[in-house]
């Protein structure tokens, strides 16, 4: 038995196996979103710029939303920022920001280098309202209708091309809606 | 044609692999050296049939040849030929062919030269090549059974090819993957020299200068080419960057990490008969992380920014793959290590201890990365949320982890094997440790700089090796009036690790960037220059578009940022304008256009950028003086046979 401890590096590897093996049956880009064509989660949080301010639901009626979460730690959103400027720029669609746990200071510094493409963004720095979302990663976007419902959530950065092909033409039908 | 004779090839080549992997065993029955002769002819046809192999997919990518599938999703007939060719490894079934096509070379290598230079080994070197002939069969098998590259396809229209994702069109693409591979894949020499001390029983001298430039020359080769990845994302991603603790970063630091203390163990062994179980477990684990790190690429496990195709069939094979050779690895470790254990002849005071030490943190390390890099599938899995782990995390853990470790390095050289008095040691080094503390703490505050406490501490650790370094090395040469190849070797790359750390210390401190909004003819200050917009132009590649922008810095330098739209992916690249001297780096980078005339532009200052990669090259140098050594070595004992 003295011997036991010898067995300790397989044993590890094992395990490590036995959670990739659980890992290949996860798909970390497909998960659907339990939201589509429901209610958008009631969230109330502060806004980045002014905290005094706030950012709710409210902010959705009347108009056509995509709900981008993105964090200035997050790489691939540097990347989508320069996407989300051409769509702010070309498209009437809102685009609202939720700030996912994340220093102020340093978002603030981030949108200043940036450019801010957002007509306003909720700061959500304990992570609670994007749990409420379903959102597990960053950057996700969430599109919702004029009455504030979810019709469709992209995971992972939108390209020149998901927005071409996929994202304008929903937004285009759905600003035709009532 | 060629297609259905690279398959062709690959099929011998399964069977050369086999024959290599059974013919020592049977051998070892019959009793007949015959046997051996014969696992070594496998090695070169199993080369010569790969190479083939590799070839022809090149032919189909310079012939064009559409309707084979994986060309046509990753070649494109306006596809500069370097391009084309490289764009053979580009993807995943062709990359895997490139990994099979390495291990074979430097199986073939290992035959040759191992049977050169130590002709009395030859028990040593059976058992090495039936585990390479294993290794070698289970991969040509997964790219048999589930990564196919010459998978035929004849559609019905006309069609065109998918082109190469335009963030590989880049001369890094070349070289990067095969250093990188040359590095992991080399690893499997390593891990075959531990089974075969396993099976043996036995570890001594000649069995660790035999394995040690087998374990030096793949580090070498990962350096490079982390080296090479690094620089690559840096001028490639346009982010000013040049480490983004991406999965597929990690994939490659972590074998680089256990391979250094495997180096540093494997002296111990050699030269003190001890450590030998940590030796034989080191080279196990860094075989195993660079099969993990392959398996993480290629299964789609881990959403990452190199993103490749993912196929869960791939994911099942690799794993069970994975599970046999090297969960039989850690079995036979089990049950055969306590032939290994060697009661510690040496003080707690020692150079000994300090290589044990610098290897433990060296796991600490690869431990952190690996929590890092998994934390999101653990979560995952047990249900409890989905999460991504980023920089803040590696940064916060990692640095403090290697931080002592810097201090370590500038100490071990002069510590004497089995015992070191600790007065002796002080008195010898308390003039550089307080010359360097000095240094490192009071030059940013006389030179007006910024100060941090994480600056002070780089900067005080990176002069303290160079300096320790160089007394190390100055009493060297005191006493034998010159300085042997071996000490140079170790000299040259902890130079380079101590240049490393000077380089990141200062990037990170006094780097600086703006994001601005500008027009030609404006201009823009950064960090002291002045950098006037001049004009703006368009031009066309062979396989895109591009607006190119010349800017002018101080009057006198033109640099061009380059915006490219790859016409087949409809996506744009940003080839980012970089000046270089060996202290700093003027980097900018070409944005979207925000009104007619005027552009959005990322402007970098980088002080002493080039230092990170010079030190990875000065390792590579390292490296290669100790390989060097080792041959000048093996010739004198040679002549001294005759």
């Amino acid at each position: 038995m003295k011997f036991i401890k010898y067995f300790f590096p397989f044993i590890l590897f094992l395990a490590l196996m036995v959670l990739l093996l659980r890992g290949l049956s996860l798909h970390p880009s497909e998960v659907p979103s339990p939201f589509i064509n429901k209610p958008a989660p009631s969230f109330q949080l502060p806004s980045l710029f002014d905290r005094n301010k706030m950012t709710s639901n409210q902010d959705f009626i009347g108009h056509v939303t995509l709900l981008n979460v993105w964090a200035t730690w997050c790489v691939v959103c540097a990347e989508e920022h320069s996407v989300l400027s051409e769509i702010a720029k070309n498209s009437n669609v809102v685009l609202i920001g939720l700030n996912y746990k994340d220093s102020q200071a340093e978002a603030i510094k981030w949108l200043k280098k940036r450019g801010n493409p957002y007509h306003i963004i909720g700061v959500d720095q304990t992570g609670n309202s994007a749990i409420d979302w379903g959102v597990y990663g960053t950057p996700e976007t969430f599109l919702i209708d004029k009455k504030g419902y979810i019709r469709y959530k992209q995971i992972g950065p939108i390209s020149p091309q998901t927005w071409e092909q996929k994202l304008k033409p929903m937004v285009e039908k759905l600003q035709k809606e009532e | 044609m060629f297609p259905e004779l690279g398959r062709f090839a690959l099929i011998l080549a399964l069977y050369f692999s086999l024959v290599q992997a059974l013919s020592p065993v049977w051998g070892y029955y019959k009793k007949n050296s015959v046997y051996f002769k014969l696992s070594k002819m496998a090695v070169i046809g199993q080369f010569i049939f790969l190479s083939f192999a590799m070839l022809s997919l090149i032919i189909c990518f310079i012939n064009n040849d559409l309707t084979v599938l994986y060309v046509r999703e990753h070649s494109h007939d306006l596809l500069p030929l370097i391009y084309k060719m490289g764009a053979a490894w580009g993807g995943h079934e062709g990359s895997l062919l490139l990994w099979c096509l390495i291990l074979s070379a430097w199986t073939l290598a290992f035959s040759i030269f191992s049977s050169l230079f130590h002709p009395d080994q030859t028990e040593l070197q059976e058992k090495i090549l039936m585990v390479l002939g294993i290794i070698s069969f289970g991969f040509i098998l997964f790219l048999f059974a589930t990564s196919n590259p010459f998978q035929r396809d004849f559609p019905d229209n006309v069609i065109i090819g998918n082109d190469l994702t335009p963030i590989l069109q880049d001369p890094g693409l070349i070289f990067h993957p095969p250093m990188l591979y040359f590095g992991y894949v080399g690893f499997a020499i390593g891990f075959a020299f531990a089974i075969a001390a396993l099976i043996e029983g036995k570890l001594d001298k000649e069995w660790a200068a035999m394995c040690r430039p087998w374990i030096i020359l793949p580090w070498a080769f990962l350096s490079l080419g982390i080296v090479l990845g690094s620089w690559w994302a840096y001028r490639e991603l346009g982010w000013g960057g040049w480490w983004f603790w991406d999965p597929v970063e990690n994939a490659s630091l972590l074998p680089w990490l256990s391979a250094t203390a495997l180096i540093h163990t494997l002296i111990v062994s050699e030269k003190r008969s001890v450590f030998k179980g940590w030796t034989i477990l080191l080279a196990i684990v860094t075989f195993a992380l660079s099969l993990i790190g392959t398996f993480l690429v290629r299964s789609g496990v881990l959403v990452s920014v190199h993103t490749f195709a993912s196929d869960p069939t791939r994911g099942i094979f690799l794993l069970s793959y994975l599970t046999i050779i090297i969960g039989g690895a850690f079995l036979l470790f089990a049950a055969r290590i306590k032939y290994f254990y060697q009661a510690p002849h040496f003080k707690l005071f020692s150079r000994e201890t300090f290589l044990l030490v610098n290897s433990i943190v060296l796991l600490s390390a690869v431990a952190t990365i690996v929590i890092g890099t998994l934390y999101p599938i653990i979560l995952d899995a047990l249900n409890a949320g989905k999460i991504s782990v980023g920089e803040p995390y590696f940064n916060t853990v990692f640095i403090p982890i290697m931080l002592p470790l810097l201090f370590l390095m500038g100490l071990a050289p002069h510590m004497n094997w089995g015992q070191q008095s600790f007065s002796d040691i002080l008195k010898k080094l308390n003039f550089t440790f307080f010359f360097s503390l000095i240094l490192g703490f009071f030059s940013p505050l006389l030179l007006g700089f910024e100060f941090h406490l994480l600056t002070g501490l780089g900067l005080f650790f990176g002069i303290w090796i160079i300096l320790a370094t160089i007394q190390y090395a100055y009493q060297i040469f005191r006493t034998q009036h010159k300085i042997p190849l071996q000490n140079w070797s170790m000299i040259v790359a902890h130079l380079g690790i101590a240049i490393f750390a000077l380089g990141i210390t200062i990037n990170k401190s006094y780097s600086t960037e703006k994001q601005i909004k500008i027009a030609p003819q404006e201009s823009v200050q950064i960090a002291g220059y002045h950098i006037l917009f001049q004009n703006l132009a368009t031009s066309k590649g062979p396989n895109y578009k591009s607006i190119q922008a010349d800017f002018l810095i101080n009057g006198t330098r033109t640099l061009t940022a380059e915006q490219r739209l790859y016409t087949a992916h409809q996506e744009f690249l940003s080839k980012p304008g970089i000046s270089t001297n060996i202290w700093r780096d003027i980097y900018i980078a070409l944005g979207n256009s925000i009104s007619d005339d005027s552009w959005s532009v990322r402007l970098y200052y980088k002080p002493f950028v080039r230092w990170i990669w010079f030190g990875g090259i000065m390792l590579l140098i390292g490296g290669f003086m100790s390989l060097l050594n080792y041959l000048i070595k093996r010739r004198v004992v040679k002549h001294e046979i005759h």
